[in-house]
């Protein structure tokens, strides 16, 4: 048994809207004149302290409980799952 | 749902000559269901629209009823049904900014929300997983544009578990004078403000008029997700415009974009518009096509003439909302639309804005004969502590506390009937005055599953007693019908059954329907139909808030009187699905001129302050609504059941579970209950002194001399509020 941290990301899939985006890049970024950054897209973020043999084993369990316990909503959302480096 | 070939064909016949590719999709999302009515319009006619509150009806984004002399109340219901059952949380939430937009049309200030929610079973993880969605789409939504969500109405039941149906209603005041009138006339601008158009949502409509599909993943282009933020800018930035008198008409951007708000615009006003796509605003590269039909939110269309344009346009610009001048009204009744100078389509509005109209095969299923199934031969009867603990616990009874704390219902300082102590929500205008209006939204799916006709009508009914039990005048009401497939005949009965229950007990109880909506293709992706289901939102008058009355006990040694006559109908009552699993039987009558007679008893009772606490005895029956005004109350009730007008009761159960109409519980100040019997007396109304108040914490059932029921109050309290470990504990 070993300790892994596995990070998750989620975000909007590509094609749906991010208003809380748009407004941090329209209303802060651009405002202040940040004019370099061309979009901003924001998401959610998990780290999880996983105890299990394998750092494989540890992704797959935190897929699972993703998917299974509605973290993140398959129709809308990207995830990605992957160990802190 | 694409076009079929008869209507390409008509489409041909109306151009006189091949569509394009535009005109094409432009028929295509104004022509579907969600927004032509076209299976229900014909039908739709049978209700009473008219009345003397009534000042704008049918027809606009939202009608306006004269709530006082100088106050009009604008209100309206929406279904967001087909959103929520893939993206609960932005299915929800979009549902509240397309309800909000449609009461800032007329240019009210949106005050209120409603929600009506028939959910999945807390237990089944795929609907638990809506329910936690769904509440939180709206409440995120409505907290962040500062509108408080006061009243509506639950029900969970596993016809729900995969499409639920989300309902919501919001409600505006405006002064008589102000509302938003005008009349167009050629030359006059269309603005389009708000959100840029985008490719989301494109033809959600279409999408909203077809099942469900067993891979939603699909559906992506129908994901949309609110933006709270810039539906704030909306609303103050319209209020400005209002108030300076600066537009002429305004008009939601809804299902079918800017095609349906040009063509209903034109058809209405018999004119035709010039639109030059370039010039919207625009988040993405689009097509023509897809600027015609994207249903991106939060955008709406308003009518200046040109002296005013450059005021308008100032005024935008201040309260930084984006915002183009996207062409102008014309004589000819023709809508062209232009890109870059090249014409895209050119349709005539009338023929685009209202496609012939459908009268759609209509037959009752075999299922539909369970409604007319007397009961005589129930189950041996339980143990009714055991039997009113369960209900109590009953998501479909128990508080819902853990839906409507997680609202801001108090933002605005309006609320002066809070949700969960009062039959309806009660709210004051805030003009200086005491006066105010009341609100609540119901359904019984189960009934209108059951016995669509009555069920319907019974819907009207509860929420006419709940206005009337918190002191309110009804004056009008909105209703959404939301039904299955309108091209199955047994599941058009359903629709056309409901709708005329509706039409006939809004005509008896003299309430105007003054809008609705319907909504179709309320299946899972098997083809079964979710529980057919009317929801009635209602307003009342309120003359003076001070005196609205809730339905906690009060005092104790005052005394418990029931309203009306209690009828052996247990059939579709929540007490036979609890305890027995039956969902069958005729469900309770409708009675409109009881419902009549024992309204007006209890709104003198209220305004002549003989009362402390008013409820009106729905799911759950009599005993249910006993209970929950001592929970509520904190006060123990003792009642003898000998003492309660009924008539043909054979056993108790019947009794004390009932849900028989036109009923009321209330509870009378101990030193006016003389005057209330005369007054009961002398209108006919038919009570029974039946009980009193305690001053310690225990529900006691009588039968004369002997004890039928004796229960904690903290015992059944906890029952009650279980309904948070359903949802919390369930998945």
């Amino acid at each position: 048994m070993s300790t892994h941290l596995v990070e998750v990301i989620i975000t909007s899939k590509a094609g749906v809207r991010d208003p809380e985006g748009e407004t941090i890049h329209k209303h802060l970024i651009l405002k202040k004149g940040y004019s370099a950054i061309t979009s901003v897209r924001t998401g959610k973020y998990l780290l999880m302290t996983v105890n299990t043999n394998s750092a494989e084993e540890a992704l797959k369990i935190v897929k699972e409980a993703c998917e299974k316990l509605r973290i993140y909503n398959p129709i809308v959302h990207d995830i990605e799952v992957r160990l802190r480096a | 749902m694409p076009l079929t070939q008869e209507e390409v064909e008509e489409i041909r016949k109306i151009l006189g000559r091949e569509p394009t590719v535009e005109e094409l999709a432009m028929f295509e999302a104004q022509w579907s269901e969600h927004c032509s009515y076209k299976s229900s319009r014909l039908l739709l006619k049978l209700l009473p629209t008219e009345g003397m509150h009534v000042v704008v009806g049918p027809g606009r984004d939202a009608p306006a009823v004269r709530l006082f002399k100088d106050f009009a109340i604008v209100f309206k219901i929406e279904s967001h049904n087909h959103p929520s059952a893939v993206d609960p949380y932005d299915g929800a939430a979009t549902g509240i900014g397309g309800i909000v937009r449609d009461i800032l049309t007329l240019g009210a200030k949106p005050v209120a929300l409603l929600d009506m929610l028939y959910m999945g079973e807390p237990w089944d993880p795929h609907a638990n997983w809506l329910i936690r969605g769904i509440v939180k789409g709206i409440s995120d939504y409505g907290n962040r544009i500062g509108v408080p969500t006061v009243a509506g109405d639950t029900w969970f039941d596993y016809a729900f578990n995969t499409q639920p149906l989300v309902n919501v209603a919001c409600v505006g005041i405006v002064p008589l004078n102000r509302l938003v009138l005008g009349s167009i006339r050629p030359g006059d601008y269309i603005i389009i403000m708000g959100n840029a158009t985008g490719r989301d949502g494109l033809l959600g409509s279409s999408f909203a008029s077809k099942p469900l599909a067993e891979d939603t993943d699909k559906e992506i282009g129908a994901v949309q997700v609110g933006d709270p933020l810039t539906e704030k800018l909306l609303i103050d930035a319209l209020q400005i415009l209002v108030s300076r008198r600066l537009v002429k008409y305004i008009k939601d951007l809804g299902g079918g974009g800017l095609t349906t708000a040009i063509s209903e615009t034109c058809a209405d006003h018999g004119l035709g518009a010039a639109i030059e796509l370039e010039k919207l605003h625009i988040r993405q590269k689009l097509t023509p096509l897809e600027l015609l039909v994207s249903e991106s939110q939060e955008r709406m269309l308003v009518v200046v003439e040109p002296v005013k344009l450059s005021e308008v346009e100032e005024i935008l610009r201040n309260y930084d909302v984006m915002y183009s001048v996207i062409g102008r009204f014309t004589e000819d009744g023709v809508i062209k639309v232009f890109c870059n100078g090249v014409k895209v389509a050119e349709v005539p509005a009338k023929e685009l804005a209202r496609p012939r109209a459908v009268r759609r095969v209509s037959h009752p299923p075999a299922e539909a004969l369970k409604g007319l199934k007397p009961l005589y031969s129930l189950p041996p009867e339980p143990s009714y502590e055991e039997a009113l603990t369960k209900l109590l616990s009953s998501p479909n009874i128990a508080s819902k506390r853990w839906i409507y704390e997680q609202y801001d219902h108090e933002v605005g300082v309006r609320t002066v009937v809070k949700p969960g102590l009062g039959d309806a929500a009660v709210l004051r205008l805030l003009d200086g005055s005491s006066r105010g209006f009341a609100i609540k939204g119901d359904a019984n799916p189960r009934y209108t599953s059951i016995d669509p006709f009555n069920g319907a009508a019974n819907s009207v009914a509860e929420c006419f007693r709940n206005l009337v039990a918190v002191g309110a005048k009804p004056i009008a009401i909105v209703d959404e019908l939301n039904a299955g497939n309108p091209e199955k005949p047994e599941h058009f009965w359903y629709f056309e059954m409901m709708l005329k229950g509706l039409a006939w007990m809004a005509e008896e109880l003299r309430l105007p329907v003054v809008g609705g909506k319907v909504s179709f293709y309320n299946e899972d992706h098997r083809g079964r139909q979710v529980k057919p289901t009317t929801t009635i939102v209602g307003v009342g008058r309120v003359k003076d808030v001070s005196r609205a009355v809730t339905m906690d006990l009060k005092e104790s040694d005052s005394v418990i009187a029931v309203v009306g006559v209690t009828y052996p109908e247990l059939g579709g009552s929540e007490y036979l699905y609890k305890v027995f699993g039956l969902e069958e039987g005729e469900i309770p009558r409708p009675r409109p001129a009881s419902e009549l007679r024992n309204a007006k008893l209890i709104l003198k009772a209220v305004e002549l302050g003989l009362v402390n606490a008013v409820h009106d005895i729905s799911v759950g029956g009599f005993a249910v609504a006993l209970a929950e005004m001592a929970i509520l109350g904190n006060l123990g009730v003792e009642v003898d059941l000998d003492l309660v007008h009924a008539r043909g009761v054979m056993r108790l159960d019947e009794l004390l579970f009932s849900e028989t109409q036109a009923r009321y519980v209330v509870e009378v100040k101990s030193n006016r209950v003389e005057e209330f019997k005369r007054l009961a007396q002398r209108m006919g109304v038919r009570i029974s002194l039946a009980g009193r108040v305690l001053d310690k914490p225990v529900l006691i059932l009588l039968k004369g001399s002997k004890t039928i029921l004796s229960a904690d109050l903290g015992l059944l309290r906890d029952s009650y509020n279980s309904l948070e470990k359903a949802i919390e504990g369930g998945a």
